[in-house]
């Protein structure tokens, strides 16, 4: 009975298998995400409760010491609010800029493309090289923005903004908080527009007509038709440059290392200078992992808001 | 007195592309008038002009008396409904219904109360008033179509645009939409231009027809103007299904519709009538009808249609020879090369 059907040698059909051809395109990506996001984070938690260090590699487990520690630190309280407040502030700046722009570029006008081109340069180029082309230009003697103002009568003896020939824009403590937060502005402004004119050229051109023939003009079609329907890809790029900058440390580490003082100090920044530079690897990871419980929520509402945008 | 709409050589030329090319019409107050024609053929196009959402590339049109060309669509008192009925999806149906009346509060002087009244209003004339609160997505294509309708309508616009809106609706509903449109439009009086190209929808809605192919009028006229007394073989063979069946010899072309090919012995008044020897290749059974499919004497290459109907007891039987019959004024010649239509007297010149 057996000899009646015919021997099926198994692994001719291996790549009809739909679960097994699957895994194989999915085994890179898991690969990586393992190696380079799981496994990290993992260490993070486990060097977090303990004592290690640069010099003492042991772990030895010690509960919720370093977390204490972690917060009773003031100036890791400051660091944390300079993260949110940064992070904050520069979102409505790159919404509001993200908006205007994404509407400029979604309309008709002569030299978009070479437009388009030069704004998403920011974006474009690589975070170190970008915060060192700042670093010149924020330069405490040699600002050519300085300079201009200078030249314009804003600075020098009897200027309109300081008697000084400079305002030193990262050293002082308002300047440089203004300044690390222009510089991510500038740099993320780009994606969140481009996420934005995504979502406004796939409003449904019939519905733009019909707000047209039933006479609205500009403004009301901005803001009653254009922007509501556009408002779950917002959400999306919002939280997409809330999670990049809240990670970030590049900018600030090129312009200020965290200075003057602590103004421009952030979480990712210090827990680099605690954890790798400082030695202390158990406190370094504690105040990175502080970061995760607002970095979860932000990506989970992220992936909820992307799905029902999805549904509509 | 002017017509409600004139358009005077209306031509829309994309890049190379004639579109709509060389328009001449007239509009009449409270008629229903439906341009029908083929994917392609520029109908949606003139509309669009109509609506002021395209500029024509040449050509003037009149509203009213007042020539609004290059006006934008809000100062032209038209009102449309699309094809996929537009409506935001954000907004609740009585905001939707709104929303033409607060983008015009300005000019018109509406204040709230007169929103909510009219708003009101519109929907219990089209039977929606109980869906104000829902939003687009809750409802089912029909009451989709009515929002989409009632909002047109809520400005009392002096046209209403319609761009295929029965072709979302499945079968079923769309006759019944289609009734309830018509005598919405009967009505309410409000003077309806209809694009489509369904001819059925066109028939059953039209006081006229504008027939349209290659960004041409090939013909306006009424229903049965147009079925019976086609002006050349494109109007003779894009209106009733199955099509006219177009024969040719040497000198012109003539064509007769397949329900006017009857059995000889069915022909009212075979006097009258021109005999076929008509070979049956094959037969079709569609319950009222049957459908045979065939080939005339002489015309060995150009498959012929006869629509028989099913209550006449006459034997019809495949790879079988028949006399068959079409009365003559049922016969309709044309050109051969323009295609244009010839009639009997300009025919006798011809041979």
């Amino acid at each position: 009975m057996a000899s009646a059907s015919p021997v099926i040698n198994p692994r001719r059909y291996l790549m009809d298998d739909r679960r097994f051809v699957g895994l194989i395109f999915l085994a890179p990506a898991l690969l990586y995400i393992l190696l380079l996001v799981g496994l990290p984070f993992l260490l993070a938690i486990a060097f977090g409760f303990s004592d290690v260090t640069v010099g003492n590699t042991e772990l030895n487990f010690i509960g919720f010491d370093n977390f204490v520690a972690v917060w009773e630190n003031d100036i890791f309280r400051q660091v944390f609010g300079n993260t949110v407040m940064f992070t904050l502030v520069s979102q409505v700046f790159i919404l509001i800029f993200a908006n205007i722009l994404a509407i400029i570029f979604t309309q008709e006008f002569t030299g978009k493309w070479f437009a388009r081109f030069i704004f998403i340069l920011p974006w474009a180029t690589p975070v170190s090289l970008a915060a060192i082309g700042w670093l010149w230009m924020l330069d405490t003697k040699y600002s050519p923005i300085d300079y201009l103002l200078l030249q314009t009568g804003f600075l020098g003896p009897n200027g309109l903004l300081s008697n000084s020939r400079n305002l030193f824009w990262l050293a002082n403590p308002a300047l440089s908080q203004i300044s690390v937060i222009f510089v991510q502005v500038w740099r993320m402004t780009p994606l969140a527009t481009v996420i934005l004119m995504a979502g406004l050229s796939s409003i449904p051109t019939d519905i733009l007509d019909q707000a047209e023939v039933d006479g609205s003009r500009f403004m009301r079609t901005l803001l009653q038709i254009k922007l509501p329907l556009i408002l779950p890809i917002m959400v999306i790029a919002l939280l997409f440059s809330m999670i990049t900058m809240f990670g970030d440390m590049t900018v600030v580490y090129v312009l200020t290392r965290g200075g003057p003082v602590d103004y421009t100090r952030i979480i990712g920044l210090y827990s680099f200078q605690i954890g790798i530079e400082g030695g202390n690897l158990a406190q370094g990871a504690a105040m990175a992992l502080f970061a995760f419980p607002l970095l979860l929520a932000l990506a989970l509402l992220m992936l909820r808001t992307a799905s029902r945008a999805e549904v509509r | 007195m002017m017509s409600l709409v004139e358009l005077q050589g209306i031509k829309k030329f994309f890049d190379n592309v004639r579109a709509v090319d060389g328009i001449e019409l007239e509009i009449e107050n409270g008629e229903f008038l439906v341009i029908l024609g083929p994917s392609g053929c520029g109908k949606t196009t003139l509309m669009r002009m109509i609506a002021g959402l395209e500029k024509p590339t040449a050509g003037q049109i009149f509203i009213g008396g007042e020539e609004v060309t290059t006006l934008p669509p809000r100062k032209r008192g038209v009102s449309m409904v699309f094809q996929s009925y537009a409506l935001y999806p954000h907004m609740n149906v009585f905001n939707n219904i709104a929303f033409p009346l607060k983008a015009q509060s300005r000019e018109k002087k509406y204040d709230k109360r007169a929103i909510r009244d009219k708003v009101e209003n519109t929907a219990r004339l089209l039977e929606i008033d109980m869906l104000l609160d829902r939003r687009p997505r809750q409802l089912s294509g029909g009451q989709r179509q009515r929002v989409a309708i009632a909002r047109a309508m809520v400005t009392q616009p002096a046209v209403l645009l319609l761009d295929e809106p029965l072709s979302n609706l499945d079968a079923k509903l769309r006759a019944n939409a289609r009734d309830e449109l018509k005598e919405f439009q009967r009505s309410s009086n409000i003077t309806a231009v209809f694009v489509t190209h369904d001819q059925i929808e066109a028939m059953g809605l039209g006081d006229r027809i504008v027939v349209m192919s290659h960004g041409k009028i090939q013909q306006i006229g009424t229903p049965q103007r147009i079925y019976d007394d086609p002006a050349n073989e494109f109007v003779a063979t894009f209106l009733g299904s199955p099509s006219m069946n177009i024969l040719r010899n040497d000198v012109f072309s003539f064509g007769f519709r397949p329900e006017n090919f009857l059995p000889k012995t069915l022909a009212d008044n075979p006097e009258n009538s021109r005999i076929f020897h008509y070979y049956v290749k094959r037969v079709e059974y569609l319950g009222s009808d049957r459908l045979l499919y065939g080939y005339v004497q002489g015309h060995d290459n150009e498959l012929t249609l006869a629509k028989v109907p099913s209550n006449v007891r006459v034997s019809l039987e495949v790879d079988s020879d028949y006399e068959f019959a079409v009365h003559n004024s049922d016969i309709k010649f044309f050109d051969k090369t323009s295609g244009q239509r010839i009639t009997e007297q300009n025919l006798q010149e011809i041979l």
